[in-house]
């Protein structure tokens, strides 16, 4: 049996398109971009096709996107960068968020709430996709709010209503950032979109390289550095620029898009086959979030009388690779946020997440229902035991 | 080969202990025990029970090239083992928590998760040893003489014992290390862990100050006297005090004084001269046996502390509980600490928890 990968959540291999489009920019091609000289010019040429490439994927203008070092990064200079530049003439803005937002928004947002940069609302989410909008309402009436709401979420692959809150949003006057890191790729994700004004893209995520990601900044819209340095990518992210990331992203983001309807195609097909294996040999299990429109990519399964970090050490040790919720700090076992504000901090069920990729075949999963059922066996037998 | 489950602390011990599994061919996993008190923020405290120690153990198992897993056992450590500790000194014992831990809490939980994970057999770094015939598992001290473990072990359920593994128990401590330093382990020049681990201070007084309330008779004033019953003195809490602990006393004794007995009931502290610390009558209760038990009259090796020297000793009754005549008296035979019984080949017969001693003068 040889060992299945379903951890595409967390990331994924580098295509070899990326690495081919890389590699003259990791040896002969390795000028600054900020330099004069025709080692600069290449650089800066390569940079600048690569910000065209992935500005065309997203449907925005090359000038509307900044290359950063990861969606982590790209999350905090949207939604701190946006607050803090709404707070220059000292109005405190209100920002919200949904409940079930990753870390890299969800604890950005709660240290800048603490420290008094802004007032922060939870907007809370249903396991049926929707979202309470009512307290949104109120924040966009009542002054400046910046919203951050990401659009596929990584650790149930629930579609969040961005259309609907781009509406909301857009008809009041406020900022919408959103975290479509596990949405490129898997849904139809424009730039356009009304309402939208900052959007988050990761790289590795897509089969580009780690630490690599993108803001896209809608024109006009001001926001403050969180970095100071040189005035790279506007000034808004300093730094000597990391040109065969930024290639190798762009290459990557551009194939994502093109081969999403496809793919997605692919993809729901399995997932739902595979989910049915799992339905028909497993009794107490549950797909979580199944009543909501989902990325065809992520099947999260609660399941019950386990030991959820256990059963996953089981899944690894049969050589399925999955995760919890999304990946967590060695020796933490903290629950995750993402399901306790969607099932309740008294849900007893394990949470595991499968999440497929390019590589992905029907008898990965047949042999990942297979193993999930023979663990989930063996579990609740030492439950039953003790 | 076997897939095989190694509890590793982040310690120079099980780190050899899994790479001799691995070299043996074993499909191994390694395991840490997350038991209490660690914050989700690492500290930099370079005990092996810090985070450190998860994440040395996780860095030695990514040398060895296997999967290393942690378990969180928070709970049932607190029950089984801190809650245990403070009930026993309340009541004016002197346990011994590193028993419970290891007889009960590690193992019992390591083979139940250890089979959910399919494994066949278990592994740790204690040094002691453990025999496989076709009929019967026997334990045995490890061969380092200053290192053996087999004390702590005695309590185990003698039906997990064909299950265990102890690959460093037939190595010395020098000989561990010496191996660790070969296969370039970064937990070779690791410093031993020498408290009870979630006392790293060593000052108990203050755990049990936070664990009982403030009301406990452990914790509330009494009398300092002598087995005559003269009453020089007073003290702050027995909580305070362990059997063979020498006491500072005021207004000048010629000879030192010792802790002879802590009466809770009275919250009264018996203390005495060198010479009254000595007894030779044992009553030990909570047995469990690794072996058959043996029959009244059979001569064994009893180990009445942690890293004490086993004495010749003759088991006088047995019934669920049981009597031991030393052959000679010891000092500050405790109750609360466990009592080992050894055959003469190193062979751990069972134990007990010491419930009383006292001296054949005493009877007669």
């Amino acid at each position: 049996m040889h060992p299945v990968y379903l951890d595409h959540a967390a990331t994924t291999p580098m295509r070899s398109e990326v690495q081919e489009a890389m590699a003259p920019f990791l040896s002969e091609t390795f000028g600054n971009p900020s330099s004069l000289h025709r080692w600069g010019r290449k650089a800066s040429a390569a940079l600048e096709r690569a910000r065209d490439l992935a500005a065309g994927a997203l449907e925005a203008d090359p000038g509307e996107i900044l290359f950063t070092r990861g969606g982590t990064e790209s999350d905090n200079l949207g939604v701190l960068g946006r607050c803090r530049a709404i707070s220059q003439d000292g109005t405190v803005p209100t920002l919200a968020i949904s409940s079930v937002e990753h870390h890299a928004v969800f604890d950005t947002a709660r240290g800048a709430e603490s420290r008094g940069e802004l007032r922060l609302v939870t907007l809370p989410v249903h396991t049926d996709g929707t979202v309470d909008l009512a307290p949104l309402e109120t924040a966009l009436r009542n002054g400046p709010t910046v919203v951050s709401v990401m659009w596929v979420n990584n650790e149930t692959g629930m579609v969040l209503p961005i259309p609907e809150i781009g509406r909301l949003v857009e008809e009041h006057g406020g900022t919408l950032h959103t975290d479509a890191v596990q949405a490129v790729g898997k849904i139809p994700v424009s730039a356009q979109l009304p309402g939208i004004s900052l959007l988050t893209a990761s790289g590795h995520k897509i089969y580009g390289p780690r630490g690599t990601g993108l803001l896209f900044v809608r024109d006009a819209t001001e926001i403050a550095p969180l970095l100071y340095g040189g005035g790279q990518e506007r000034a808004l992210r300093p730094g000597t620029e990391d040109v065969a990331g930024a290639v190798g992203f762009a290459t990557a983001l551009r194939l994502a898009v093109d081969e999403q309807a496809d793919e997605a195609m692919r993809l729901s097909v399995l997932r739902d086959a595979f989910e049915g294996r799992v339905l028909a040999e497993i009794t107490d299990v549950r797909i979580n979030v199944g009543g909501a429109t989902r990325s065809p990519s992520i099947s999260s399964l609660g399941i019950g009388g386990v030991d959820g970090q256990l059963l996953l050490n089981a899944l690894d040790m049969e050589g399925i690779a999955t995760s919890g919720g999304s990946a967590c700090a060695s020796g933490s076992t903290a629950g995750s946020h993402v399901i306790s504000a969607l099932f309740g901090s008294a849900d007893t069920m394990a949470t595991v997440r499968f999440s497929l990729g390019r590589h992905t075949t029907e008898s990965d999963l047949v042999q990942a229902a297979a193993v999930l059922a023979q663990v989930v066996g063996r579990l609740r037998a030492m439950e039953k035991a003790s | 080969m076997s897939r095989v489950l190694v509890a590793m602390s982040g310690g120079v011990d099980s780190s050899v202990a899994a790479a001799l599994l691995v070299e043996a061919g074993h499909e191994v996993v390694g395991v840490t025990m997350k038991t209490f008190c660690f914050s989700e923020t690492p500290s930099h405290s370079k005990t092996c029970c810090g985070l450190d120690g998860i994440m040395d153990a996780k860095r030695v198992a990514d040398a060895l090239d296997i999967p290393h897993y942690v378990f969180d056992v928070e709970e049932d450590f607190t029950r089984d083992v801190i809650d245990d500790f403070v009930s026993e000194y309340s009541q004016g014992r002197t346990p011994n928590p590193c028993v419970n831990c290891n007889s009960n809490t590690k193992f019992k939980d390591l083979l139940a998760r250890g089979e959910a994970l399919g494994c066949e057999r278990i592994a740790s770094g204690h040094y002691v040893r453990v025999e496989h015939g076709s009929q019967r598992s026997s334990l045995l001290r490890g061969i380092d003489p200053d290192k053996d473990q087999s004390y702590f072990l005695w309590a185990m359920p003698r039906s997990m014992l064909p299950k265990l593994l102890f690959p460093v128990g037939a190595l010395t401590k020098g000989e561990v290390r010496a191996r660790a330093r070969e296969l370039e382990l970064i937990t070779a020049d690791k410093p031993e862990s020498q408290e009870i681990c979630f006392v790293p201070t060593g000052n108990y007084r203050d755990l049990l100050e936070k664990r009982l309330p403030p009301v406990h008779p452990a914790l509330q004033p009494g009398k300092v006297l002598r087995r005559s019953g003269e009453v020089i003195g007073e003290h702050g809490g027995y909580a305070g005090f362990t059997v063979g602990q020498r006491k500072g006393l005021r207004g000048g004794f010629p000879e030192p004084m010792f802790v002879l007995e802590i009466r809770a009931g009275t919250r009264e502290v018996v203390v005495g001269t060198r010479d009254e610390l000595f007894e030779d009558i044992v009553e030990i209760g909570g047995l469990n046996w690794l072996e058959e038990p043996p029959e009244a009259g059979t001569p064994v090796r009893a180990q009445l502390r942690y890293r004490a020297t086993a004495v010749s000793a003759i088991v006088s009754r047995i019934d669920d509980a049981l009597t031991l005549e030393l052959a000679e008296p010891l000092a500050a035979v405790s109750p609360g600490q466990s009592a080992v019984l050894f055959d003469d080949q190193d062979r751990v017969l069972g134990g007990g928890r010491i419930v009383g001693a006292s001296t054949r003068a005493a009877i007669s």
